[in-house]
């Protein structure tokens, strides 16, 4: 057994209890700034040791527990995405609470819980690490005292949350019983398409759905995101989300890649779905919160395309967009994060004068709206090109179709918060000051999102690489 | 002679029961009370499986500790949910929590 | 050692402008001295690496023949890969360093020109880009990437244009250059995907292997539309008839912009193209009577319109076309190696003379006719040596550089056609002739007591050294050291001077020479005269052939025409559909998010009620629908 493995996960624990430590043992003000930059240093180390995993392809624990490439690219991923949503929400992490410490241990141990999705080979590790994930996630979205919202949206999420759950174990019961083990590889040599295996697996696809706000198990979402505070809206739609990919991937890419006739059928009916009702009715929204939930609906329903495929082109493709997802809602999410800081609220309106206020934060909103939209030359284009491709190649040529249709009607809405943006009077003359890390990270989502879509190839390489891991 | 459809049988009545429960119950306590009757459920169904099917190894078995031990986390954060939206609203009924729709 | 280093890190020549370009655009824009010295020192060090790039050709013995190519994928997807690289033979080594040294002297030369404008920083930034942009284009690998930089070029000059966007003129002219190059280059897109289609293939190296093994096969009737296809990109953007009309509109923006982008550099990309494609063209021989064709008649054309011109920018400018002609000429005979030759004397010389008269125009500011100018050489020595030089290069008078180049293509085009020899004569001795006018008129005769003219500054004067120098010398020296056998297509040519053809265009240039100083310089025949006399011929010259006129015209009828045609349509048809069809999204998105009523056993009962209908179908239903929505065999 090579407890090696789960270094980079230990390494997390850790940082955050650390974190609790020094949060009990610093003074109050002091703690507070010192403590966001400690966990990004920390995260920052962890980032690199993952590279030095790379090329590892081993199991702990009878098989529970795997690295491939495929898990360190979504742990990466995770990190990334934590390291960025931190850097820019030190200032509103300050202002929604005093024990910021906590926050960040929260945040952190969230964060285990998406490696160890990513990483899990048999059903129990799935579903201790979603629940690690998701249980944290409850106490984060519920974390704003101040906002009767945040506990309405905290108090949603755990209920239609743990209800899922309750039907993504009894899925998952099924299975074990009618394979007898859980265990991914294992589950694939036993499966037989039984009804009772077949309701198995449908509970459990309706509890990933759920997971990744899928429609119509995404009903949840778009209260949870207006609700939660930005930095766990920023990570729910991007981490948990692609934890949610991840999961998904490897139980029904190797543990029901037999089945595949079965689940095909309904998968690309629900990806449809979430691309349609994402966007229409994201054209209504007055909350920017509101309208990057629905956004994110739409997202995942691209995402989930890419499963129809069901070979390492179509898994390639996946993993590209939920990197280049997660680049372009680090820059809208930041933005957001800075106008919230300036007056308090998320609406769209709030953001009217934005170009002449600070004109980089705008041109950063825009390119991450026009990225999720998919013109080029943002990488959204290319991802959503990947996925095309790949689905096309395997006959399902109408949910592309149906994908470039609903482009078109998001670059409607995306436009509506440009023009916003570009053409509003701004509210008031009052000075508009964001922090320099938040800058930074509005930079790097920038110049991520342009230099995917102009030259995506290293990253499509390793996207390919992680995908070919799976078979 | 009791065999595995009946312990499967009561599992499904089981959580058939929490679910309705979660949609109809007025409060959240109850909807809470009704999540935990359907892990209660898969915990049956678990066990069952793991004695009739898998005798030799508890693989089932330890499945459903760890489920009991998630479902206490999840009433415990549950709670303190509650307690969060009692102070902000002075009611714990679930048809009140719509202050963000549409 | 640096040779090799250079040759292995070329890719850094276009990179590195374009990191001037970030960096003086997004953070030094209000800082013109950080600026200027960020991009200066950008160009120079990439000019000393296309220095090594050249020193490594010659050193490693690289030629046409065996390129040095280095790739990266930059795209792939079934069916489709696409590779950025860089592309280096003689030809492209030669690009690299006139187009850097242009751009350094520019760049030092702006730094005078521009000083005290308000957007200095913005300037220098949009110089990097274009620099970065037109680097990227000449060691383009296959005709994606040089399509990219191709309308990279386009978009800087259009903004190089509309430089001084607060006049009305310029942003016309900068439309007007968009506008009409990007009709060449929808041809020029066509071509690359026919290309495309046919071959299955961009890169440059693998379509030159299976062009002929095309032609022996198919035959060359849709090469050649093809081809011509490919051509119309040229046409437009090295201002070829009849698409030329842009570029002495072009003169609208900043001087140093004329003489980098609209003489020395991006104009040439045209060229280039051709010359880069030229296993293409070489098969086709009806396109290279085309080409030869129109490049003659550009060249003859063009001439004859400067003639008559007063505005000191459009004269040079229809010298440039008329020049491009020349080059266009050249390769339509087949002579690569008196193309690149004359692209890369007329590179400095026309340089030299725009810079030139950006001197003048900075010394006489708001004065752009010549007749208003007058005597400057007392007042401005340098400059009028500088000019001096450059007419006398580009009049093809011995020893300066023009001569040489000169020789070369109107040796060329004598062994292949008749006619043609005749216009490229006719046309060499019509350029002698307006630009000595423009030097006698402007640096001649007596000083027009109004002006107040003053020699330029320093930092506008060391680039009119540099490139006088190179103006003289950049003729002979490659001449003597066998430019031939590198900058050719096929086997190497030793022809030499062919002493008859230089004595005839010499002759000639110097009778064209002394006829404008009998015209203008001496004072016995008055010019105005002689205009009046042939007032039919001057005025049509004048106007342009009213070839502008006639575009606006065409403008009015057809486009005009068919546009009130389709905005009728448009309003009674079109709109309504369409508007009928955006409203579908609205009002259903509208009906959808009626489910969101914020009670969350509503969501329950919509996510179980959605579970139960999955689990159904799956368990009950699934085995009837397999495959159905996939269109596949499953």
């Amino acid at each position: 057994m090579n407890i090696a493995l789960l270094t980079s996960e230990i390494a997390v624990v850790i940082l955050a209890l650390l974190i609790i430590v020094f949060d009990l043992l610093m003074p109050r003000q002091e703690a507070r700034r010192s403590l966001g930059y400690f966990a990004v240093c920390g995260l920052l180390g962890i980032l690199v040791y993952t590279f030095n995993q790379h090329g590892a392809s081993a199991t702990v624990y009878h098989g529970f527990f795997v690295v491939d490439k495929f898990a360190l690219f979504f742990k990466q991923l995770f990190i990334v995405a934590t390291i960025l949503t931190l850097l820019f929400s030190f200032d509103y992490i300050e202002g929604l609470t005093h024990n910021t410490g906590e926050f960040y241990a929260l945040l952190l141990l969230s964060l285990v819980g998406m490696m160890v999705m990513a990483s899990a080979n048999d059903l129990l590790t799935v579903f201790v690490g979603l629940e690690l994930m998701t249980i944290i996630f409850y106490i984060l979205v519920g974390f704003d005292l101040r906002s009767s919202k945040s506990s309405e949206a905290g108090t949603k999420y755990l209920i239609l949350g743990s209800a899922a759950s309750a039907v993504l174990l009894y899925g998952m019961s099924w299975v074990y019983g009618f394979t007898g083990s859980i265990v991914l590889s294992e589950i694939a040599a036993h499966i037989t398409a039984s009804p009772a295996m077949l309701l198995g697996l449908g509970l459990m696809l309706a509890g990933f759905c759920f997971k990744m706000s899928i429609v119509p198990f995404h009903m949840w979402a778009p209260d949870v995101y207006e609700g939660a505070p930005i930095p766990v809206t920023a990570m729910l739609a991007m981490a948990s989300k692609a934890a949610g990919v991840a999961v998904l991937l490897r139980v029904f890419l190797v543990a029901f890649a037999d089945l595949q006739a079965y689940w095909l059928t309904i998968v690309s009916l629900l990806a449809g779905l979430s691309m349609i009702v994402g966007i229409i009715v994201a054209i209504w929204q007055t909350n920017t919160k509101r309208m990057l939930a629905y956004s994110s609906i739409a997202q995942a329903g691209y995402i989930l395309s890419g499963l129809l495929a069901a070979d390492a082109a179509g898994v390639k493709g996946m993993l590209f967009y939920a990197v280049l997802y997660m680049v372009a809602n680090v820059g809208a999410f930041a933005v957001t994060t800075a106008v919230n800081n300036q007056y308090g609220s998320d609406k769209i309106d709030d953001l009217s004068g934005l170009s002449q206020k600070s004109p980089f934060l705008a041109v950063v909103m825009t390119v991450s709206l026009l990225s999720m939209a998919g013109l080029p030359p943002m990488a959204g284009f290319v991802g959503k090109m990947y996925i095309f491709m790949a689905i096309t190649d395997k006959g399902y040529f109408w949910i592309a179709m149906l994908g470039l249709v609903m482009s078109m009607v998001s670059v409607y809405y995306y436009m509506l918060v440009v023009k916003v943006m570009y053409s509003k009077e701004a509210k008031n003359q009052q000075e508009f000051t964001a922090s320099v890390s938040l800058r930074i990270v509005a930079l790097i989502s920038l110049i991520a999102t342009l230099f995917i879509g102009i030259y995506p190839g290293p990253l499509a390489e390793l996207a390919n690489a992680a995908a070919r891991s799976l078979w | 002679m009791i065999g595995l459809v009946h312990f499967l049988t009561v599992a499904a009545i089981v959580f058939a029961i929490g679910l309705y429960g979660v949609l109809s119950k007025r409060t959240i306590v109850g909807i809470l009370m009704s999540i935990e009757l359907m892990l209660n459920a898969v915990n049956i169904n678990l066990i069952a499986f793991s004695r009739f099917i898998t005798p030799e190894v508890l693989t089932g078995q330890i499945f459903a500790i760890f489920t009991i031990t998630v479902a206490a986390a999840e009433v415990a954060v549950g709670m303190a949910m509650i307690f969060r939206v009692y102070y902000d609203r002075n009611t714990v009924h679930a048809a009140r929590l719509d202050e963000m729709r549409w | 050692m640096f040779n090799q280093y250079a040759l292995s890190h070329a890719a850094l020549i276009p990179l590195l402008p374009a990191m001037s370009f970030i960096i003086v655009g997004f953070f030094l824009r209000r800082l013109p001295i950080l600026a200027a010295t960020v991009s200066v020192c950008m160009s120079l060090i990439s000019f000393a690496l296309s220095l090594g790039v050249g020193y490594g050709v010659i050193a490693n013995n690289i030629t046409v023949d065996n390129p040095l190519i280095q790739r990266i994928p930059w795209l792939s997807i079934s069916g489709l890969t696409v590779d950025m690289g860089v592309y280096i033979d003689p030809i492209s080594a030669m690009m690299l360093v006139i187009v850097t040294l242009v751009a350094l002297m520019v760049q030092i030369y702006s730094i005078g020109y521009m000083r005290g404008d308000a957007g200095f920083g913005r300037f220098f930034a949009y110089l990097s880009l274009f620099a970065s942009a037109m680097l990227g284009l000449v060691i383009a690998v296959n005709f994606v990437q040089l399509f990219v930089f191709w309308e990279l070029v386009g978009l800087c000059s259009y903004l190089l244009i509309g430089y001084y966007f607060h006049k009305i003129s310029a942003r016309e002219a900068a439309k007007k250059a968009f506008i009409t190059t990007r009709i060449g280059d929808f041809g020029l897109l066509v071509g690359i995907l026919f290309l495309q289609i046919l071959f299955g293939t961009l890169d440059f190296q693998q379509l030159a292997s299976n062009v002929p093994l095309y032609v022996a096969e198919h035959g060359t009737n849709l090469l050649t539309i093809v081809a011509l296809l490919l051509f119309l990109g040229p046409i437009g953007k090295s201002g070829q008839f009849p698409l030329h009309v842009w570029l002495p509109d072009a003169m609208e923006g900043p001087t140093p912009v004329s003489a980098l982008i609209h003489a020395a550099t991006m104009v040439v990309a045209g060229v280039y193209l051709v010359a880069r494609a030229f296993f293409l063209f070489s098969v086709l021989p009806n396109a290279m009577e085309v080409i030869a064709w129109i490049g003659a008649f550009t060249a003859c054309f063009a001439a004859s319109i400067a003639f008559t011109q007063r505005d000191i920018k459009r004269i040079l400018a229809y010298s440039t076309v008329s020049q491009l002609g020349y080059m266009m000429l050249a390769l339509g005979v087949g002579s690569v190696t008196a193309s690149m030759f004359h692209l890369m004397t007329h590179a400095f010389f026309k340089a030299l003379m725009f810079l030139a008269a950006g001197a003048v125009l900075h010394g006489l500011p708001n004065k752009n006719d010549i007749f208003e100018m007058g005597g400057l050489r007392h007042k401005m020595p340098v400059t009028f040596a500088a000019m001096t030089i450059g007419v006398l290069a580009i009049s093809g008078i011995p020893p300066f550089a023009g001569f040489f180049s000169k020789d070369e293509i109107l040796l060329a085009v004598s062994q292949v056609s008749m006619p043609l020899y005749t216009i490229a004569v006719v046309t060499s001795f019509m350029t002698a002739f307006y630009m000595a006018r423009l030097l006698i008129v402007v640096f001649c005769g007596s000083e027009k007591p109004d002006n107040q003219p003053h020699e330029a500054p320093m930092s506008m004067r060391i680039p009119l050294v540099v490139l006088g120098v190179l103006a003289v010398i950049g003729g002979y020296i490659p001449y003597a050291n066998h430019f031939g056998d590198w900058v050719r297509f096929g086997s190497a040519s030793h022809e030499g001077l062919h002493w008859g053809i230089a004595a005839t265009s010499t002759v000639l240039s110097i009778l064209a020479i002394s006829l404008a100083w009998y015209i203008y310089g001496s004072g016995k025949v008055s010019p105005d005269k002689l205009s009046r006399r042939f007032s039919t011929l001057y005025k049509l010259s004048f106007h342009k052939y009213y070839i502008d006129e006639f575009y606006l015209w065409l403008n009015h009828t057809f486009v005009d025409g068919l546009g009130k045609i389709l905005y009728w349509l448009e309003l009674h048809f079109v709109e309504g559909i369409v508007n009928g069809i955006a409203g579908l999204p609205v009002g259903l998105g509208d009906l959808v998010r009626k489910s969101q009523t914020g009670k969350l056993q509503r969501y329950g009962l919509i996510m179980f009620g959605a579970m139960l209908i999955l689990v159904v179908w799956l368990v009950l239903l699934s085995p009837l629908f397999k495959g159905v929505l996939s269109g596949g065999d499953y």
